[in-house]
């Protein structure tokens, strides 16, 4: 045991520890007719980790490394399936023992999908759900919700139906609807991996005043821990199945990429990259809306972008981004206005959800999917997953057995296979880890090198900052300026300051 | 909601409604009376206008204007019943009557219809699932699930259609338009599989099957005056439900038309289908006093 972890372990010994893990190692059941050394590597091992109560816990640790097993361990309702050693205890007692009820009042859980953890059509029928289901009486359960509607100021929208939430008014529904329940440890994994940087900053300040003003014990599993640093009172890092505890100031400098990404020389040079003149895409007043009954949400918006760029598009929710990409890609027509594209011909998209792309049994098969078309072998599958760090292994797995960020990884994979002079990417590192986001950023540099276009929209500034090499901001519809971009980062009181 | 105007029943409880319009419905769908369809067919018309405005009802009318013409014009070249000769083309003779008939049950359809959108705009799904999910809470939490997969599919399925036209290497021979349609099935199926697995996951951590007594949040009670008001409407539906089958005994199309004349028994199926019209405008006009 290392000398933090004796820490941790005297620390819990003061206060009652609220979520404990002791020796716990677990494995996933062998797929059949894998051999057994593969059956046997388990994915903890022996992991001791005691939070006491009140804390604000990160499990940080790259896609993959255990984090959500470990955190499911946590509620039996929902644990993997698979051989458990050890013992995981709640407020001191074991989680395997403790009924529906005692669970559900113990140990709360938010998944990372906004869209599918919510049950019910309306924000008040989601709100009680859980109450429903626990047979809490009436009044009781009214009381209950009405404190946390209050808590969370969500009587403006408490009528609405969940369907017309935006993606972080579903995850602080999800986070609320489990409150009600009043769990002392509130579990959450990957909360905010699908939200924006504004939805996840607000997010995360939520979860510190559900840590510090109701004082639930708070564990969050995330690979992205920066913007929850501040908040936190302890940190583990999950990893090749052990746990181990990180300074928690350490991690508020994760997410950089600069260094990362010059290491491999992937930072373009300043100024614009050997871009010859010719025009790419172009477009002229375009005006675009919905339905005839909806608002504009193009409106008159221009953009001029030359081979060989990589223009990033940057703006807030319900800008127009991803409406632009869309007019670009020939999806929507707009109503009014030009669009010229001179590489329409060869063009190649990446939806903001990789889903949308995969459709195949395999890996294999999904890469290999466009081979004829274009004309590619299993050898540049092979070179393409290598670049973006895809192990080999993943060539049998089944697209939807992946993680959500090495689904992002295989789409991109995909896209790049067709090889496309004009290279449209909507949200390329949502739901990635450091380590993946900088090979997307390489991937890209590499793309826009060969002299092809790329078109990407993004709330991932530090991501525009490593790959892109001009920047256009969408404000109202419009785009309101173009750089290239040291100049943007110099100019922008909101994003040069935080470099 | 956007141009949404006033509604009646509106601080009702669901029950009343329902019943309100499962009644009227019934009723106007039985009484095939030239005076009984023209009452409910304003009623519905009246009440439309109230409720939806004159844009929405005309778009509705656009379709059932033709369809009532049609039904009144088809049903003489089908059934050639009646004594009065109107015209006589070849073979084909048209009653009168016949013609009659058609227009009554052209008009009664319309109303019908008009009915059902009327009762579609005044009671959500959201109040009728709350009557019913307190008796059976799985087949109303399906229920919700179901309603809420179907906007989410055609969603989905755009997003993945517009991702594959974004891509040229997918334009290829092999992308025929039932090869596509089969590719955008699989992929709309499989995710909605993995987001069901998550769902269910979702309902387990918040106790969903921990209990085997479930409760139900009921977001509106019902009170001594929803009663009173619920007992008004089933009176005046089941007073209904009698002059109408005695209006249906004395009247008849064929041979020839019974006489239409005066009667008291009209006067209670004209307050019952004006009823909310009349609970809309008095809304309306008590919010023109405050303002």
């Amino acid at each position: 045991m290392t000398n933090a972890n004796t820490t941790a372990a005297s620390a819990a010994r003061q206060t009652p520890a609220a979520l404990s893990f002791e020796g716990v190692s677990f494995a996933y059941p062998a797929p059949e007719g894998a051999s057994d050394a593969a059956a046997a590597r388990p994915v903890l091992d022996g992991c001791d980790l005691s939070v006491p109560e009140g804390a604000f816990c990160l499990l940080v640790g790259d896609t993959g490394s255990g984090k959500t097993t470990l955190l499911r361990l946590a509620k039996p309702e929902i644990a993997p399936a698979g051989s458990l050693d050890g013992r995981v205890l709640a407020c001191g007692r074991d989680v395997r023992e403790l009924d529906g009820r005692a669970s559900a009042e113990t140990v709360g859980y938010v998944f990372q999908n906004p869209d599918s953890q919510i049950v019910c059509d309306t924000v008040w029928h989601e709100m009680a759900f859980g109450l429903e289901n626990l047979a809490v009486p009436e009044p009781q359960m009214r009381r209950r919700v009405a404190e946390v509607s209050y808590f969370f100021g969500m009587e403006p929208w408490f009528s609405r139906p969940t369907a017309e939430l935006s993606g972080g008014q579903r995850q602080v529904l999800a986070l609320a609807a489990t409150l009600a329940m009043r769990p002392r440890v509130l579990l959450l994994d990957e909360p905010t991996s699908m939200l924006d940087p504004i939805a996840e900053k607000s997010f995360a300040s939520l979860l510190q005043r559900v840590n510090l003003e109701l004082g639930v014990t708070v564990v969050v599993a995330t690979h992205a821990p920066a913007p929850l640093a501040p908040f936190a009172t302890m940190a583990v890092e999950v990893g090749e199945g052990a746990v181990r505890p990180v300074e928690v100031s350490a991690l508020e400098r994760r997410g950089r990429l600069a260094d990362v990404a010059r290491e491999d020389d992937a930072k373009p040079a300043d100024g614009p990259r050997a871009a010859d003149a010719r025009a790419s895409v172009r477009l002229r007043d375009v005006w675009w809306r919905y339905g005839r009954e909806e608002p504009w949400v193009l409106r008159g918006c221009d953009l001029d972008v030359s081979a060989g760029e990589v223009r990033a598009i940057v703006g807030g929710n319900a800008s127009g981004k991803s409406s632009l990409l869309s007019a670009v890609a020939q999806i929507s027509r707009p109503q009014r206005g030009r669009v010229e594209v001179a590489d329409a011909a060869c063009q190649a998209l990446l939806p903001q959800s990789p889903k949308a792309l995969l459709t195949a049994e395999s890996v294999e098969e999904e890469l290999m999917e466009w081979s004829r078309a274009v004309g590619y072998a299993r050898g540049d599958v092979l070179a393409a997953m290598g670049e973006l760090g895809l192990a080999e292994g993943l060539l049998a797995s089944h697209p939807y057995d992946l993680s959500g960020g090495q689904q992002q990884l295989v789409a991109l994979a995909k896209v790049l296979l067709t090889r496309p002079r004009l290279l449209l990417l909507d949200e390329p590192t949502k739901g990635l880890d450091d380590a993946a986001r900088a090979a997307v950023a390489r991937a890209v540099s590499r793309v826009a090198d060969s002299g092809a276009t790329v078109l990407l929209v993004t709330h991932d500034l530090e991501f525009v900052r490593v790959c892109a090499t001009s920047v256009s901001m969408i404000f109202d519809g419009k785009v309101i300026s173009t750089e290239p971009t040291p100049e943007f980062f110099e100019t922008s009181w909101l994003w040069g300051v935080s470099r | 909601m956007a141009g949404r105007r006033h509604v009646a029943f509106e601080t009702a409880h669901a029950s009343v409604p329902i019943v309100y319009f499962a009644g009227t419905i019934l009723l106007a769908l039985f009484a095939l009376q030239p005076v009984y369809v023209a009452l409910s067919l304003a009623g519905a018309l009246a009440y439309s206008l109230a409720c939806r405005g004159l844009r929405a009802t005309a778009l509705k009318l656009r379709w059932q204007l033709p369809m009532l013409a049609i039904v009144a014009l088809a049903n003489p070249l089908f059934s050639a019943q009646g004594t009065t000769l109107v015209l006589q083309l070849g073979f084909v003779r048209v009653y009168a009557e016949s013609l009659a008939f058609g227009l009554t049950m052209g008009a009664l359809l319309a109303a019908s219809v008009l009915w059902f959108e009327n009762a579609a705009a005044t009671v959500s799904s959201e109040s009728v699932l709350s009557l019913l999910g307190a008796r059976m809470p799985v087949v109303s939490t399906m229920v919700v699930m179901v309603s809420q997969l179907v906007p989410q599919l055609m969603r989905r399925s755009r997003t993945v259609g517009g991702a594959l036209d974004a891509c040229t290497a997918a334009r290829t021979p092999a992308a025929a338009p039932h090869v596509r349609a089969a590719r955008l099935s699989g992929v709309l199926m499989s995710w909605a599989m993995e987001d069901s697995l998550e769902r269910s996951d979702a309902m387990r951590a918040r106790a969903w099957g921990a209990s085997e007594r479930r409760t139900t949040w009921r977001r509106q009670e019902f009170r001594a005056r929803d009663a009173a008001l619920l007992a008004c409407v089933l009176g005046l539906i089941a007073l209904n439900a009698l002059l109408v089958a005695l209006a249906m005994q004395a009247w008849w199309f064929y041979p020839t038309m019974a006489e239409l004349g005066w009667w008291w028994g009209y006067v209670p199926y004209a307050a019952l289908v004006l009823l909310p019209c009349a609970l809309a405008t008095y809304d309306e006009m008590s919010w023109r006093s405050l303002s």
